[in-house]
């Protein structure tokens, strides 16, 4: 093994240091390296990075492209080797076109998956049309800066034509230079590095403090010494904002599972176990509207959650409209047998799906505007599916209070829960406002449903996750009032995400348990409890 | 036509009355008869609950697997008839359904369970009624039951090679080590031993961390938030060891991918993942991470490519609610285990169970893994091959690396 080391590192200083300007990439060799065992395949991809900085841009263009290959497995070793494109086959060593497209592709092991995708981001940096493309590569040099050669840097800054590109280059250049021989330029990456606040970052600089400069060199300790103050003070803040997100973003789904249910809870005093399964339907609704999209309307596919919006609203507001109508009406003055039918309805539900559409994860399309997400500061995170929910849920949060607040429905609504006898001699249809009621709490589900596609996995099953803590949320929170709602689900969302990383997801549900029957032993009315009188 | 009267009414009645009667006679005739005729296969898999997605396509299996058989002449003169039930994920309802299959439907043998847990509730049943029972998961080893046919590999000869292919130069020398499993004995048990593997490899214990969540959890963004800060602290490279089953694989794997983080920087070892488990995903964000398992889909050689065609087929024929071009591991298991159990009733020329364990000894059978697998007198362990699968765009895993041959099993754990 330490052979196989020393020869991959004679490689890697000879071509490196062979110090010919343009020296061009021994195409062929390193094709013939890259078809080889995992071994030569190392080899390949450390001569590919360990080129590119001083090969012609004709080279570095091929660089990319082969190593883009390798990533891809489009690279076919046939005799010759080519490289697989829908436009047809290109020889891997001269990129002109070839006739067959036969042979393996040879898989990444997990060791030279990053050494090729070094080297695709390497030669880009060299080779890249756009600016966005070359700052993409930069972006993914940084992480790995110190294990490239510096000099890489200084001939991309040389060639980078874009002012505030070339910036950048040199300033990963500098964080590149952390163990180089020159004190004053480690200082300067020592600088450089504690800008940005990651624990990456953190595990970098402390490292230094075994260095032999840090005993020696005065200056060089105060600037490992304040770039860990530094780095430490900002991983500090963003992990509360981590905390705060992942709190907000847990809050933010427990709300929209348990808005439909606060009102339908809160009004009519029913206990609809069906609840999780009208978050089921609203997420097969959604699941429906992107496959009619996908057929008909392919342009607007990356869209189709904002589409599926009022769809699936009136979708499950219906199914709840017609469960009220023909079920629950019925049964009003038996809440047991209210419990009893709306379990069979949700066993029914759940069961019809099975049948119908089958047990298997939805396979939902990510749109481009939802996947992954943005590193704010130092390792704090925003996930583009998470601010959707949160974003939907204030969203929902503020039309239902609007409709409650603002609207004859809504005025209703608060006259029936407040005392139903009254609200019937002053003239309001009860019973229709239970039916509009019940059809709003179902559609709010469904909206759920709709909010969870991108988060969580749409099976048959996946109501019945959501129906314990949603009732856990209501009742915390005091039945029927949407204030109460919103503040519990903050409360458990925030308090859960605290004690997780201290005892354990386990536990933490448990701990989160016991502090809402303490808190209902303490006020058996939730937080806000409806000043009012029920029957 | 003849007028309806009194007579004729009476007659049509006794006819019926008669008739109506029969049924009820009959039944000591059907069991006599039955007892020469198929012989009854109980399967133990559940249709609903958070296992229905991967559960319920072994009641396929087992049933193509049976069909197979029964189309070559079946076994010592019977056919084989597959009886299918629902657990309903209720890992109680497995023994009870398990101890009705064995005492009231009289099956000659049960296959089934997934998690564990399920598992240790069928033991006493199937020991108490000296049953048989073709168990097709990978598992935690450290049992040992005659009435028990552990089908699949126990960590010895699935999870350690995969570690150790992770902690060699040719993986990515993993020097840390973040376990992540569902709060339950499977995860339990494997993350003990992997301890112990460590500790007798001389790591400290500094280097590794322990979560468990519970069932069907899935707001895993402050776990991965967790494993983000593990992975950048100093010490050498961190791999995740991911035991967490069933819909609570795809949402972690999902919110992993999410926050940004790739194989090259953390790689992830799932050990309960398979291709059902990416269905929905987009898989192009986790290519590299990994599994290992006794089976993979792109296994090379006949018997497989022959498996593919029947199973792709059997969906066809009768609209099984499964894809038709995915196979898992325990799929193949559990088509392995009906053919070993005929393989064994046909040696012995019974159904009896203590005669089939006796004919266990030295069987051998084409796996469509391309190894030839086989068991001993020694136990009741079949050896299987090893591979370690990479995953792909396309959500399938490539076999990243495979065992040579069939390492023999070794169901108690040294560590």
């Amino acid at each position: 093994m330490t052979r196989f080391i020393r020869k991959a590192a004679a490689i890697v200083l000879a071509i490196a240091f062979m110090a010919a300007p343009a020296l061009a990439l021994d195409r062929a060799a390193i094709v013939a390296q890259a078809c080889g065992g995992p071994g030569s395949m190392t080899e390949a991809a450390a001569a590919l990075t360990a080129g590119v900085a001083t090969a012609s841009k004709d080279d570095a263009a091929w660089a990319a492209t082969l190593s883009g290959a390798a990533i891809e497995r489009t690279l076919k070793c046939g005799s010759p080797p080519v490289i697989a494109a829908p436009a047809g086959a290109r020889d891997a060593a001269t990129l002109a076109p070839a006739t067959s497209a036969d042979g393996t592709s040879p898989l990444l092991s997990l060791k030279n998956r990053p050494l090729f995708e070094t080297a695709r981001a390497a030669a880009t940096l060299f080779s890249g049309v756009t600016q966005g493309e070359r700052g993409a590569a930069l972006s993914a040099l940084e992480r790995r800066a110190g294990s490239l050669p510096p000099e890489l840097f200084e001939k991309a800054a040389d060639a980078e034509t874009d002012v505030g590109l070339k910036e950048r280059i040199l300033g990963v250049g500098q964080a590149a230079l952390l163990n180089s021989p020159d004190v004053s330029k480690r200082i300067s990456a020592i600088e450089r590095i504690s800008v940005s606040a990651d624990r990456r970052s953190l595990t970098q600089v402390a490292g230094l403090k075994t260095d032999p400069a840090y005993a020696t060199d005065q200056a060089f300790k105060a600037a490992v010494d304040a770039g860990v103050a530094s780095i430490e003070r900002r991983l500090q803040i963003s992990n509360a904002l981590n905390t705060l997100y992942n709190g907000l973003s847990f809050a933010s789904i427990l709300f929209m599972a348990s808005a439909g249910l606060a009102i339908i809870f809160g009004l009519m005093g029913v206990i609809n176990l069906a609840q999780g399964e009208f978050i089921m339907i609203g997420a097969y609704v959604t699941y429906a509207v992107q496959e009619v999209l996908r057929a008909a309307a392919p342009d607007l596919l990356d869209w189709y959650l904002i589409v599926a919006i009022p769809i699936v609203f009136l979708a499950t507001a219906g199914v709840g409209v017609f469960l009220e109508a023909t079920l629950v009406r019925r049964l009003y003055t038996r809440p047991l047998m209210t419990l009893l039918a709306t379990w069979a309805v949700s066993l029914l539900i759940v069961n019809l799906v099975r049948v119908g559409v089958g047990t298997q994860n939805l396979q939902f399309v990510t749109p481009s505007w939802m996947s992954g997400g943005h590193l704010l500061m130092g390792d704090f995170i925003v996930t583009w599916n998470r601010l959707f929910a949160i974003v939907f849920a204030a969203a929902t949060l503020v039309l239902t209070w609007v409709v409650l607040k603002r609207t004859p429905l809504g005025l209703n609504i608060r006259a029936v829960t407040q005392n139903r006898a009254m609200a019937g001699c002053l003239g309001i249809a009860t019973r229709r406002v239970d039916m509009m009621a019940f059809g709003l709490g179902s559609g709010l589900a469904g909206l759920a449903g709709l909010a969870l596609c991108p988060i969580y996995n749409v099976n048959p099953q996946m109501g019945s996750n959501f129906i314990v803590d949603s009732f856990m949320v209501v009742v915390l929170g005091g039945v029927g009032t949407l204030a109460g709602t919103v503040i519990a689900s903050l409360g458990v969302g925030q308090i859960n995400v605290l004690i997780e990383p201290l005892y354990g997801a386990v536990a933490a549900k448990v701990i989160v348990l016991l502090m809402i029957i303490a808190f209902l032993q303490w006020r058996p009315d939730g937080l806000f409890a409806v000043k009012g009188r029920r029957k | 036509m003849s007028k309806f009267d009194r007579r004729s009414f009476l007659m049509t009645t006794a006819g019926l009355a008669a008739g109506a009667a029969l049924p009820l006679a009959a039944p000591p005739l059907i069991r006599s008869a039955r007892a020469a005729g198929p012989v009854k296969l109980g399967c133990l898999f559940s249709s609903s609950g958070t296992m229905a997605n991967l559960e319920g396509r072994m009641n396929f299996v087992a049933k193509m697997a049976a069909d197979e058989i029964n189309a070559a002449g079946g076994v010592n003169g019977s056919t084989i008839e597959v009886v299918t039930s629902d657990p309903a994920s209720d890992w109680p309802l497995y023994a009870q359904i398990g101890r009705q299959m064995l005492a009231e439907t009289k099956v000659a043998a049960l296959f089934g369970c997934w998690t564990s847990v399920s598992r240790k509730s069928v033991l006493p049943v199937v020991e108490q009624n000296d049953g048989l029972l073709f168990y097709p998961l990978h598992f935690e080893g450290d049992e040992n039951s005659k009435n028990v046919v552990y089908v699949n590999s126990p960590p010895a000869s699935s999870v350690l090679p995969a570690v150790d292919y992770l902690m060699s130069p040719d993986g990515v020398e993993a020097k840390r080590f973040f376990m992540i499993g569902s709060d339950y004995v499977w995860p339990r048990t494997i993350n003990k031993q992997l301890k112990g593997y460590w500790k007798s490899k001389g790591i400290e214990e500094s280097a590794w961390k322990e979560e468990y969540v519970p069932f069907s959890f899935s707001n895993f963004q402050t776990i991965v938030n967790q494993i983000r800060a593990f992975a950048d602290a100093p010490g050498g490279k961190c791999v995740v060891v991911l035991t967490v089953v069933g819909s609570s694989i795809p949402d972690f794997m999902r919110e992993f991918a999410n926050q940004g983080i790739s194989s090259s920087d953390v790689p992830v070892l799932g050990l309960d993942m398979v291709e059902a488990d990416l269905e929905g995903l987009d898989t192009a964000k986790m290519v590299g991470h990994l599994n290992c398992w006794a089976y993979l889909q792109q296994a090379k050689g006949d018997a497989n490519v022959k498996f593919l065609k029947s199973w792709s087929d059997y969906v066809t024929k009768t609209g099984a609610p499964f894809k038709k071009d995915v196979a898992i591991d325990p799929m193949v298991s559990t088509y392995d285990a009906v053919h070993l159990w005929a393989m064994a009733a046909k040696k012995a020329g019974s159904f009896d169970v203590p005669e089939v364990r006796k004919a266990f000894d030295g069987l051998s059978f084409d796996c469509p893994s391309g190894y030839k697998i086989g068991m001993t007198a020694e136990n009741n362990y079949v050896s299987r091959g090893v591979f370690i699968g990479s995953v792909n765009e396309t959500q399938g895993f490539d076999v990243l690396w495979q065992s040579p041959d069939t390492p023999k099993p070794v169901p108690m754990s040294q560590y």
